[in-house]
């Protein structure tokens, strides 16, 4: 076989056998959206509680809808139509417009309604009361309203039904036109609440796809206009926008990548082959996921890529280090121990990762790990094979050799690196702002005016608030309806204070069993019943008999068994309930929606006054002590790693004065670029653990490389030609996500960027080889 | 007054019914209970006895507010709303003549089947509303809301009370 074809018939191979990794890794791996398969394992009750309630919470799975642009009638006609038609999605637990539904109530429910409302707690059915309630009827029924009451009176005298229909509508309910909500500048309003969790982008995604096709498909939609605002909204959004951003920004740092590798090698087959090891590494990480856990998180994979930038400075080496007059394979083994040495040092830091006990940390090790170790090999045993024959040994640059002369006449005092690590820790210790971002939401930030829209929106609304919740304990479902009914008076007497709005609380769709009895017992029995109504009545028009059904009512209410959540579940409103309502191992958690929380503490003050029964759970705070948790075993796995490093570079070396000139500026950039980010009042967050950790990574290849003595003085410019193709492409790359308009991708690009900058430049004052 | 499925004899009641201008009508009843009720701005407020004012926006109850905007500009000759609101279906000669309006819309149809006014030159002499389930309220007004009627009247009756315009 001749050579020529020899690398034809490699380079097939290695595509098949990439194509056919992409293939299992695809169909194997799950990549997961929702943000909890991402967090740490929570530890404290607030942290449980937040896994189970972030996006599942009733408050962050409702989406708020509103319609305008067409007049009134029709809009009233489109939310009607659209709450059908959501009703009737799988991918909606329920959708509200205000149209009040008699039905809510079924028949076997029906009798139920005297344990349900509260009227029988301050009346009796007795004929007092009976004669003022149907004096009441009389004169509703020559009010125009009776054409609406009429079918409801036989059965239900006292309009029992209205009283529970008032008592279960959203405690702040907007105004009702044409029998639907709108909102004072004339917009159609409802509620829909998906299944799916609300910080789960691809469901949630799903969920508003369903949403606007049902919109769509609507008779004479037309020009009317649907708008959606809230949690789920906002994070589907947020995710399309990073991802375009970053899909832009990637394009265009692709093509100035390519432009600046042709420039440089000045060979395009050289320049695609080159690609082949990143690739190799990436899908070799996925499929290793794919074979040891199955799935991944999506900002698990994004973080790994990130790492992974790491290993296109193998193939740059291997292109710049061809010697004129020797074989691509030969130059690769002169350059192996040093490219081992980076590799495996850099692979044996993450396993620092792996022995984090967080999964998500454990996957990007994994990740990693077999990411870097794939690119490594095929970058030392593949691509050497495949390269072109033909290619320009960089080392006869004529600039290359100023260059490396100018390098090497450049003043290096030793006092420069002690007197920067000083600055930077004073700088750091007066740096303004806090040392950590605990937001991860801070760095997506969702823009003002749609902060806006949502907040007017929920306010119209009465939507409850996504941040508080106050959770119930007690040993049972039944005695966290009694605990809600106690609290009732004293929240009322909150709502009263301006502390909040509104409270929704579980008892306020059911009541506990004790209650209900104690209202059953007070119903009168069939006889003292029909006396009472005739008495009542005597002076009445009514038809004799009319009434019979209300009668019969009352009399089974009497024997029913109290109604239990359990049972209570089947109706539309017991599903409400339900998602209020949580089993724990040994207790039960009832979780009452906030809305319009002016004043926190006076809920957090009444919380503490029952003894530890009622909880204000603040899931902002919940959720930033998890990322602090988070960071903390970053963090510890970071300096456990950078102890790994050391020692390998010292083994790897067989010396502690080299490791040294190899470690110290690898370390001080690093401290630098924190340095000089606290310095300018940005707050860390894990986004830029990621990124440090990304340039470190690089700085250690420019150190390791600078440090290797080299007499041949070609090899010496062979090495500052890679080096700065290297931190070129990095700081292309990255300092183009700098400028991004997403906090997310500049915290990456900046952080980077402005470490390969550092790691060369102290790199050259500190490492590099003095001839 | 009002003939209901409910009640064994007819409801008379007694009292004032006042248009103030569009969309707005103002109602009270004297005898046999006292209530004042005021519709305006889409929003109705009643006062029966003395019980507090309640106040209801009309928009939860699109059909009631429906009729009462028709109503409205029956009394007010609105003919464009008129027109918007129902069919309008016109017999009888000046000194006797018999207006019928069906609503248009769908909803509101099922509740009222018609409204029905009965006059005599340019005065309207009854109201008579057709609700869907065979109730029907009757509104006497000029100079027949001061007629004798008897505790157990028929419909037929106060029918042709409406209709015998001519035999007087």
């Amino acid at each position: 076989m001749t050579s020529a074809s020899r690398r034809w018939s490699l380079l097939v191979a290695w595509l098949v056998a990439l194509a056919a990794l992409a293939v299992y890794a695809l169909h194997t791996l799950h990549v997961s959206t929702d943000l909890r398969s991402f967090m740490p394992p929570p530890r404290t009750p607030d942290q449980k509680l937040l896994m189970d309630q972030i996006g599942e919470g009733p408050g962050s799975r409702l989406l708020l809808l509103s319609i305008d642009g067409a007049p009134e009638a029709r809009l009233a006609a489109l939310s009607r139509g659209l709450a059908a038609r959501l009703q009737a999605d799988a991918h909606f637990e329920q959708a509200i417009n205000g149209a009040f539904d008699p039905s809510t109530l079924d028949d076997t429910l029906l009798p139920y309604r005297w344990l349900l409302s509260p009227t029988l707690d301050t009346h009796a059915l007795d004929a007092d009361y009976l004669a003022d309630q149907l004096g009441q009827r009389v004169e509703d029924l020559a009010s125009p309203a009776a054409t609406l009451l009429k079918p409801l009176l036989p059965r239900d005298p006292t309009l029992e039904v209205l009283a529970l229909a008032q008592r279960w509508s959203p405690p702040k309910a907007p105004l009702v036109r044409d029998g639907v909500w709108f909102s004072a500048d004339g917009a159609a309003l409802l509620l829909a609440q998906t299944r799916a969790a609300g910080f789960d982008p691809a469901a949630q995604g799903a969920a508003i796809d369903a949403l606007q096709a049902a919109f769509n498909a609507l008779p004479d939609a037309g020009a009317a206009k649907l708008t959606i605002s809230g949690p789920g909204w906002f994070t589907v959004l947020i995710n399309e926008r990073t991802r375009g951003e970053a899909d832009r920004i990637g394009l265009v740092s692709t093509l100035g990548f390519v432009l600046l590798l042709v420039l440089a090698y000045r060979s395009l087959p050289s320049l695609l082959l080159a690609g082949l090891p990143v690739l190799s590494g990436g899908l070799a990480g996925i499929a290793t996921l794919a074979l040891l856990f199955g799935s991944a998180h999506g900002i698990t994979l994004a973080f790994g890529f990130t790492l992974l930038g790491v290993a296109q400075e193998y193939p740059i080496r291997v292109l710049s280090h061809r010697r004129a007059g020797e074989d691509a394979l030969a130059s690769v083994r002169a350059l192996w121990p040093l490219l081992a040495t980076a590799i495996v040092s850099a692979a044996i830091a993450y396993l620092a990762f792996f022995a984090s006990g967080v999964t998500g940390l454990q996957q990007l090790a994994v990740f990693t790990i077999a990411g870097l170790l794939a690119a490594g090999f095929s970058t030392r045993f593949l691509l050497p094979r495949v390269l072109p024959a033909r290619f320009r040994d960089v080392a006869a640059h004529a600039w290359l050799a100023r260059a490396v002369g100018a390098l090497d006449a450049l003043p290096r005092p030793r006092w420069l690196p002690w007197l920067l690590a000083l600055l930077g820790l004073v700088v750091l210790w007066r740096a303004p702002g806090p040392m950590w971002e605990n937001d991860l939401a801070a760095l997506t930030p969702v823009p003002q005016d749609l902060l806006l829209r949502d907040a007017k929106l929920r306010g119209e609304l009465g939507a409850p608030d996504v941040r508080y919740l106050l959770v119930l304990h007690a040993t049972d479902a039944d005695g966290v309806l009694a605990l809600s009914e106690s609290i009732e008076p004293r929240l009322d007497a909150l709502v009263r204070r301006h502390a909040l709005d509104a409270a929704e609380l579980p008892s306020r769709y059911l009541p506990s069993l004790a209650t209900q009895r104690a209202r059953q017992a007070k119903l009168p029995d069939r006889a003292t019943l029909e006396r009472a109504l005739a008495q009542a009545s005597a002076e009445l028009p009514f038809r004799a008999g009319v009434f019979a059904p209300f009668v019969d009512d009352v009399e089974a209410a009497r024997t029913l068994a109290p109604l239990t959540p359990a049972a209570f579940a089947a109706s539309p409103l017991g599903a409400r309930l339900a998602a209020m309502l949580v089993q724990r191992e040994d207790e039960w958690l009832g979780l009452a929606t906030l809305s319009g929380v002016h004043d926190a503490a006076a809920l957090d003050a009444f919380a503490e006054s029952t003894r530890g029964a009622v909880r204000l759970l603040d899931l902002k705070a919940a959720s930033e002590s998890l990322v602090v948790a988070y960071r903390e075993r970053i963090l510890r796995a970071l300096g456990l790693a950078l102890g790994l490093l050391a020692l390998t570079v010292v083994v790897a070396l067989r010396s502690a004065r080299r490791a040294w000139h190899v470690l110290a500026p690898m370390s001080l950039a690093t401290l630098l670029v924190i340095v000089v980010e606290r310095a300018s009042g940005l707050s860390l967050s894990l986004f830029h653990l990621v990124a440090v950790t990304l340039a470190a990574g690089l700085g250690l290849h420019y150190a390791l490389f600078f440090e290797r003595p080299v007499a041949d003085p070609a090899e010496a410019r062979r090495t500052l030609h890679a080096t700065l193709v290297c931190v070129a492409s990095a700081l292309l790359v990255f300092g183009l996500q700098a400028w991004s308009s997403l906090p997310v991708l500049r915290a990456i690009g900046l952080t980077v960027a402005l470490g390969v900058g550092f790691h060369f430049c102290l790199s050259i004052l500190m490492a590099r080889a003095r001839r | 007054m009002r003939f209901s499925g409910l009640l064994e004899r007819p409801l008379i009641l007694h009292g004032e019914l006042e248009y103030l201008g569009p969309g707005r009508l103002a109602k009270r009843v004297d005898a046999p209970y006292r209530e004042r009720m005021r519709v305006e701005n889409g929003e109705a407020s009643v006062q029966r006895g003395e019980r507090p004012v309640r106040t209801f926006p009309l928009g939860q109850a699109p059909e009631l507010e429906g009729f009462l905007r028709g109503f409205a500009a029956l009394l007010g000759g609105d003919a464009a709303t008129l027109e918007r609101d129902f069919t309008m279906t016109a017999s009888g000669a000046a000194h006797a003549w018999r207006l019928v309006l069906e609503p248009r819309d769908a909803r509101l149809a099922r509740r009222i089947r018609e409204i029905r006014v009965d006059g005599t030159d340019a005065t309207p002499l009854c109201f008579t509303t057709r609700e869907g389930d065979g109730d029907v309220g009757v509104l006497l007004v000029d100079r027949l809301a001061h007629a004798k009627l008897a505790v157990q009247v028929s419909q037929p009756q106060v029918d042709a009370l409406c209709r015998g315009i001519d035999a007087k």
